[in-house]
């Protein structure tokens, strides 16, 4: 546990150091800055999109720019020969990612509080935003073990949001129709959209439960079958194997 | 303290294994260097060691035990320095050893090893703004902050200017007198022959000779005296066997003729890797 916290600050200060928080920073006040023009109609239907992009885009993004810089610099290498496991190595990068998605969570809803006076249900959007930046941390982790290169890293990222994101914003714009929008809670995107929004708006129970549900299993399964067993190829590879 | 047998390792992909049925041991308290030039398979033989890689064939025992069986806390015994920097750029140097220090359960103080590298006065400066040297001897700070057992260094002096290499094969030696054991990997032959206590020769994945530098020098030298002298202003060289010194007529050549040098005939740790495995190892 005291390893995992070493590794957490480490990682938090890193980010800092490296640019990475400053970066995120200025893409969160660039949101802020649309949301500043909005009319509150639109405003409390961009609110959850800003969410939705902070905790799965910016996500994968953090967390393959940080691996990123641990291959650039072999500094893998050597947290590879320490006692660090590779539950705490990973650990490490969702903690970081759950901290910059709260320090997101704080400065968006603050920002709009005081532009605008809206408000949203803060005990739903929480929990969403940690489960939602669980999943894409995992994700990208799975995506940084893909990519020889940062070219690479942001290929394959483009690749996901082609695959995963734009579906159920081409839905949203009524260019897909019919039953086939029913299935798109199976997209991680669309599963996250779903548990974010009820901070938002009313939604329907059995379509959220079965959106947290999903997320739980699809946060195992990744986990379990591409995380996991990829780390030790990983390793390998940054061994120059 | 690591026994090694039957070892194989091929990298995917490859139709040639880059470590092909070895067999060695390293004894607690040596230094034991592993000779070979670029791609003979040193370096994969150091990262099946230090558990980078873990699907090899055959077996490599670790204080008696299969060394599958350790868990992260092998990590603990080890300290392992690269060839490679591996410090994050935008760190200092202070910064980037006391993280990696506080991975550790038990830990050095960094002052008299970084002050002992010349790097005291350069602490706090960022690991990006060092020398290729400065890297290489904080790598070489980082591997000892744990307080190892065992040291892997991996062509530790290369890129280090003359003095300062001096200084870490001080170290090293030093590690070895206080219980320490090293495994070394390099092509420097002039700090394998000054440092270690038993070298391995390994070309393409496979192990040729495994002895002290001593007795490979004494199996593959020429026993015999080269005498240069001068004769009518010509520099002239005559070969003496070794059993002859004691006769009179060496004694009575040396009293006759203007002897320049006086040589035996040991060969070097270089010749010798040559004449072994029929290749030169810079590289």
């Amino acid at each position: 546990m005291a390893r995992l916290a070493v590794l957490v600050k480490g990682e938090v200060s890193r980010l800092s150091k490296y640019g990475l928080f400053q970066a995120t920073l200025v893409v969160t006040m660039f949101w802020l800055g649309a949301a500043w023009f909005m009319e509150e109609e639109m405003l409390e239907r961009f609110v959850p999109l800003i969410f939705l992009l902070e905790a799965t885009m910016m996500t994968i993004l953090l967390v393959g720019a940080t691996m990123f810089y641990e291959k650039k610099e072999s500094t893998v290498n050597s947290i590879l020969v320490s006692p660090v496991t590779m539950q705490e190595y990973i650990a490490a990068k969702v903690i970081m990612n759950i901290i910059n998605s709260m320090i997101s969570v704080v400065i968006i809803s603050v920002a709009i509080y005081l532009m605008k006076g809206i408000t949203f249900n803060y005990l739903l959007l929480v929990p969403a935003m940690i489960m939602v930046t669980i999943i894409h941390t995992l994700i990208g982790i799975k995506i940084a073990y893909m990519s020889l290169n940062f070219s690479s890293l942001l290929a394959n990222y483009m690749v996901y949001v082609f695959v995963f994101l734009v579906p159920p914003v081409l839905a949203v714009f009524n260019v897909i129709r019919g039953v086939v929008t029913d299935f798109f809670i199976l997209l991680p995107p669309e599963a996250s959209n779903i548990i974010l929004g009820a901070a938002f708006r009313e939604a329907e129970t059995w379509r959220l439960l079965a959106a947290w549900g999903y997320m739980l299993v699809l946060g195992v399964l990744v986990y379990r079958f591409m995380v996991k067993p990829g780390f030790d190829n990983f390793v390998m590879r940054e061994a120059g194997v | 303290m690591f026994e090694v047998s039957e070892l194989s390792y091929c990298y995917p992909q490859s139709k040639v294994c880059a470590v092909d049925g070895i067999d060695f041991k390293i004894n607690e308290g040596e230094i034991f260097g592993f000779l070979g030039p670029s791609g003979a398979g040193k370096s994969t033989t150091q990262k099946l060691l230090i558990k980078m890689i873990r699907d090899y064939q055959g077996e490599i025992l670790y204080h008696g035990k299969p060394l599958h069986d350790y868990g992260n806390q092998f990590y603990e015994d080890i300290g392992v320095s690269f060839e490679m920097p591996i410090s994050f750029s935008k760190l200092t140097a202070m910064e980037n050893l006391e993280f990696f220090q506080r991975l550790y359960r038990k830990t050095v103080d960094v002052e008299p090893l970084l002050k002992r590298v010349g790097l005291w006065e350069h602490r706090h400066k960022k690991a990006g703004q060092y020398s290729k040297g400065m890297k290489i001897r904080l790598n070489f700070v980082r591997a000892l902050l744990n307080d190892p057992k065992m040291l892997f260094l991996d062509e530790p002096t290369n890129g280090i200017d003359p003095v300062n290499s001096m200084i870490l094969k001080d170290m090293i030696r030093e590690f070895r007198s206080d219980g320490g054991t090293v495994f070394l990997t390099s092509h420097i032959m002039s700090d394998v022959d000054q440092l270690c206590d038993r070298v391995a020769f390994i070309i393409n994945g496979k192990l040729r000779e495994c002895d002290s530098p001593r007795n490979l020098k004494l199996k593959y030298g020429k026993r015999v005296v080269t005498v240069e002298y001068k004769e009518k202003g010509e520099l002239l060289t005559k070969e003496f066997p070794m059993d002859d010194i004691k006769k009179d007529s060496f004694h009575q050549f040396l009293k006759t003729k203007d002897i320049e040098t006086l040589h035996s005939g040991e060969t070097t740790l270089e010749d010798i890797f040559i004449k072994v495995t029929g290749v030169a190892l810079h590289g």
